[in-house]
């Protein structure tokens, strides 16, 4: 199968404390934090490895194809992914402040029409903006199939269709995608029997959580293609469809402390006085 | 808890803006590498000791190891099986080794790094990881064709375990007195080894299922003292001839230490052929065992070093978070009782404290960096001269790094215990373990007396003091420089006059050795090596203000400049209250003090 992972750098979530506003509201800073591969997409490459390979007879089985859109930078984090076990990169050049959502998805679909993958899997949201909507879009965008908040994954009828299960709010829905499709995925997708491929054998167990660049896959991973296009060049419109007039942190907590004497009084106290339900 | 194990940010302040250690990848050795595969090491190596290493460090204390006497079966902790298992699949325990052998090939430097890092997370986990490599490099660099094709690339890639074996019970510090024998086997290439050593680091475990254990041992007829002690390569099981693994050798894990620290570490006493089977090879040449094993001991003083300065570096991260979270008292100068309380971090003490870690982090460091640094030059430099310098300067700064690393480290660790109070002397916070573990670090891999005399005994006399004096041109290079920078000036003045100071007490130093008083001389070194240290890191630390300095006037963003200005002051702080100490130190050994020379036993 070839897969297409799109994959963000995001402000090291650790440090969300440090984010900041600029000085004139008109944009959030990450001036000085260091910089990951979006959680989300980092386990969309996982899960990309576990459809593709034969885990047991360490065999590739397709290719996966690591494209990300940003500044020059972001080259790094392809090139993790890359070490990770992806075949091949593709940056699309862009500014950090324009990959508002349409941007992202218009750019994406241009790259599905280039690359012709049979599967898009990716984040269900990234960690920044917390917006949760480029998969959606795109899906929409092509007229695929979609699939959102995947947990699990297992393919069927040799690759053209897939198995999986959602994480909604009321518990989980199975549902059955044909490809070409688009998939995002939740944490859960990285739990070590998440993935079934069919050629990996069932009983198969992975670590927890997406696999760590070996020395050697990295590199490997410098001697790996990463192409380089630019917005226009592929055909996008980069005029974004949300503007942000202001942004404002809220307020700070008091951070007070009461001590209730039962879960009565504190049922209480968060209905009456909280108002939290 | 702090997540912070050390700052990337000055890691990074270290590797490129400092010491340019891209410019390494000029060498053919190195040519496989670029910035970009040492920046995706280096952020994998956090990730995963993060991850893996750190979560394991408390649990890994609390469990400790175990050995079944009945059935020689060590076991150490599960969490350590899953950091051994991360290690392999990611080549860590090759990252330095030559690509033929089934390493990496990375620069030293950059391994020191990681190793920081690791060490940082989780310190005796990376030692498990850390004697792969370490017996691995002296078969590789001394053995035969042979024994290298057996071991070296398994050593590597952590198929096998390593450690090193020199202690016994009558020979620690003095190895001369080293009594296991190695008789040649009648019937082979091999060699019957009989002896006991003790306190063998990573010397059992389950993790691998071999482990090779290099051993110091004496042939028949031997010269005595370090003149007549080998060296042989003593796998625990024999190898076939396929390479597989075969039958026991004959090393019976006699017991484990119950120690302070590093509890999750398997310190062994090993015994060598109790029933007249334990074979080994002999590695190079009969008698220069002790040779060999130098360059094994010198690459593991200065990886000691980065344990103490690693743990210490975190130790500070815990408590700069703490002094930020806990709110306790007013300023001096607030007078109203009912004012909330501040949090500690901003009594000026605190601050203090907090800076003594930080340079102290820093500036070692930087020390381990530019060591490893020096080191990958002796190995990759084409020019002859240029190997040469090196080899000079690295022999002089290795007894600095294992002994001052491990002392300022472990002061520092006092400091953010103080930081936390009463808490911090409470093994609810990890600090407690982190100053346990670091108590050995002044002890093993040669006591720091054993480094002072090193230090003034062999390295500084070395070659003519040729070794001190490019140290000290390098370091006056740095002096004019920061002099010709207003801001910078003072500190410059400071350590201009420490390199004059230290020139000066180790003329006269050399003149008690010239009257043939080696006693005093000796005597002296331990108050020496404490004098020589700061002017060091002191002088590292000035070279990183004016890099800093440089890089602030060319423009930096909002963060790089909180960093670089916390640079300079960092190195203002640790000049103004460390050199002066230097002086003092310079005073007792010019006054030719000797109260313990002639102090009489019965006197105590
Ligand atoms: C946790 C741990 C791990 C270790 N791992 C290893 C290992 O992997 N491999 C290995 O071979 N060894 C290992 N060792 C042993 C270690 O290297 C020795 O403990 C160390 O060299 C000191 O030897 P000793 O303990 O016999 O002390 P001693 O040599 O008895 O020293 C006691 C004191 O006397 C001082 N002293 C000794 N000789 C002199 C002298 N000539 N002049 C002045 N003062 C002197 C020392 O400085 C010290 O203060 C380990 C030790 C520990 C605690």
């Amino acid at each position: 199968m070839k897969i297409l992972v799109p994959l963000k750098r995001v402000c090291d979530p650790d440090n969300a404390n440090k984010v900041k506003v600029s000085g004139d509201g008109k944009a959030v800073t990450s001036e000085g934090l260091e910089w990951k591969p979006n959680p989300f997409d980092e386990y969309a490459v996982e899960a990309a490895l576990r459809l593709n390979e034969n885990a047991a007879k360490n065999e590739k089985l397709g290719e996966i194809v690591v494209c990300s859109i940003g500044v020059a930078d972001v080259a790094q984090t392809i090139r993790q992914a890359l070490a990770m076990g992806a075949d091949r990169g593709i940056l699309v050049t862009a500014d950090d402040g324009a990959l508002e959502s349409t941007v992202v998805a218009r750019a994406l679909k241009a790259l599905v029409e280039k690359e012709k993958p049979d599967l898009v899997l990716m984040g269900k949201q990234t960690v920044d903006g917390d917006s949760n909507a480029v998969g959606q879009m795109l899906a929409e965008m092509l007229g695929w199939p979609m699939a959102t908040f995947v947990a699990s994954i297992s393919t069927s009828d040799g690759g053209k269709s897939l198995n999986v299960k959602r994480e909604v709010d009321m518990g989980v829905v199975t549902l059955k995608v044909t490809t070409p499709a688009v998939v995002t995925v939740d944490l859960r997708i990285v739990s070590p029997e998440a993935v079934k491929n069919g050629a990996t054998p069932d009983s198969h167990k992975y670590n927890e959580g997406p696999r760590y660049a070996s020395l050697k896959g990295i590199m490997q991973a410098k001697k790996k293609k990463i192409d380089q296009l630019e917005l226009p060049a592929l055909g996008s419109d980069a005029t974004p469809a949300t503007t942000y007039p202001r942004f404002e942190l809220p307020p700070a907590r008091s951070g007070s402390c009461t001590f209730v004497e039962s879960v009565d009084a504190l049922v209480d106290k968060l209905k009456n006085q909280a108002k939290a339900f | 808890m702090s997540d912070t194990l050390v700052n990337m940010r000055d890691v990074r302040f270290v590797l490129y803006e400092m010491l340019d250690v891209e410019q390494l990848t000029k060498y053919e050795y190195f040519a496989d590498h670029s910035r970009e595969t040492f920046d995706i090491a280096l952020d994998a190596a956090y990730k995963l000791a993060k991850e893996v290493f750190w979560p394991a460090y408390v649990p890994m204390d609390k469990q400790g190891v175990s050995l079944d006497t009945a059935n020689n079966k060590a076991t150490v902790a599960k969490e350590m099986h899953e950091i051994w298992a991360a290690a392999r699949e990611g080549n860590w325990q090759g990252i330095s080794g030559p690509a033929e052998y089934g390493g990496q090939q990375f620069p030293g430097t950059i391994s020191a790094a990681v190793h920081f890092i690791q060490n940082a997370a989780n310190t005796a986990a990376h030692m498990y990881i850390g004697s792969c490599a370490g017996a691995a490099r002296l078969i590789y660099s001394f053995a035969s064709e042979e024994l290298k094709q057996i071991y070296v690339e398994k050593l590597f890639t952590g198929q096998w375990g390593g450690t090193m074996c020199l202690t016994e019970p009558q020979a620690g510090s003095s190895l001369s007195d080293v009594k296991t024998t190695a008789v040649p086997a009648k019937d082979g290439d091999y060699y019957l080894i009989t002896g006991t050593k003790c306190f063998i680091s990573n010397g059992d475990h389950d993790l691998a299922e071999n482990i090779i254990h290099p051993v110091l041992a004496r042939l028949p007829g031997a010269p005595p003292g370090v003149k007549g002690i080998s060296l042989f390569v003593v796998p625990k099981y024999r190898v076939n001839d396929d390479g597989s693994v075969g039958e026991f050798n004959d090393v019976i894990t006699a017991g484990f230490e119950h120690k302070l620290g590093l509890k999750g570490n398997f310190t062994a006493t090993l015994s060598f052929g109790d029933e007249g089977k334990c074979r080994g090879w002999l590695l190079g040449e009969a008698n220069k065992g002790l040779t060999y094993m130098f360059q094994l001991m010198n690459e593991a003083r200065i990886a000691t070093g980065s344990q103490a300065t690693s743990v210490a570096s975190n130790a500070f991260f815990h408590a700069l978070e703490y002094s930020k979270e806990r709110f306790q008292g007013r300023r001096i100068t607030e007078k109203d009782p009912t004012t909330p309380p501040i949090a500690i971090i901003k009594h000026a003490d605190i601050r203090r404290m907090l800076l003594i870690q930080k340079a102290t982090v820093e500036g070692v460091f930087a020390l381990l960096a530019y060591a490893a640094f020096v080191a990958d030059k002796e190995h990759a430099s084409p020019s002859a001269e240029e190997r040469e310098n090196a080899n000079l300067v690295l022999e002089l700064l290795t007894p600095v790094c294992k002994a001052y690393g491990s002392e300022a480290a472990y002061d520092a660790i006092i400091q953010a215990i103080q930081c936390y109070g009463g808490y911090g002397f409470s093994e609810d916070f990890p600090l407690a373990q982190m100053l346990r573990d670091c108590k050995v670090f002044p002890i093993y891999e040669g006591t720091n007396y054993m480094q002072a005399m090193d230090l003034l005994g062999r390295k500084v006399p070395m070659k003519g003091g040729k070794g001190f004096q490019a140290l000290v041109a390098a370091a006056t290079k740095t002096v004019k420089e920061a002099a010709s920078i207003e801001q910078l000036k003072p500190l410059a003045e400071k350590i201009g006059a420490a390199l004059k100071i230290v020139g000066e007490t180790t003329m006269h130093l050399a003149g008690i050795a010239g009257k043939g008083d080696i006693e005093l001389y000796m005597y002296s070194s331990a108050t020496y090596i404490k004098m020589f240290s700061p002017m060091v890191v002191g002088w590292l630390l000035l070279w990183q203000a004016v890099v800093a300095k440089k890089a602030l006037e060319k423009g930096a963003g909002e963060a790089d400049v909180k960093y670089y200005k916390g640079k300079i002051e960092t190195a203002r702080f640790y000049i103004n209250h460390e050199i002066p100490h230097l002086e003092a130190n310079a005073q007792i050994m010019k006054s030719n003090e000797r109260t313990a020379i002639d102090f009489d036993e019965e006197w105590f």
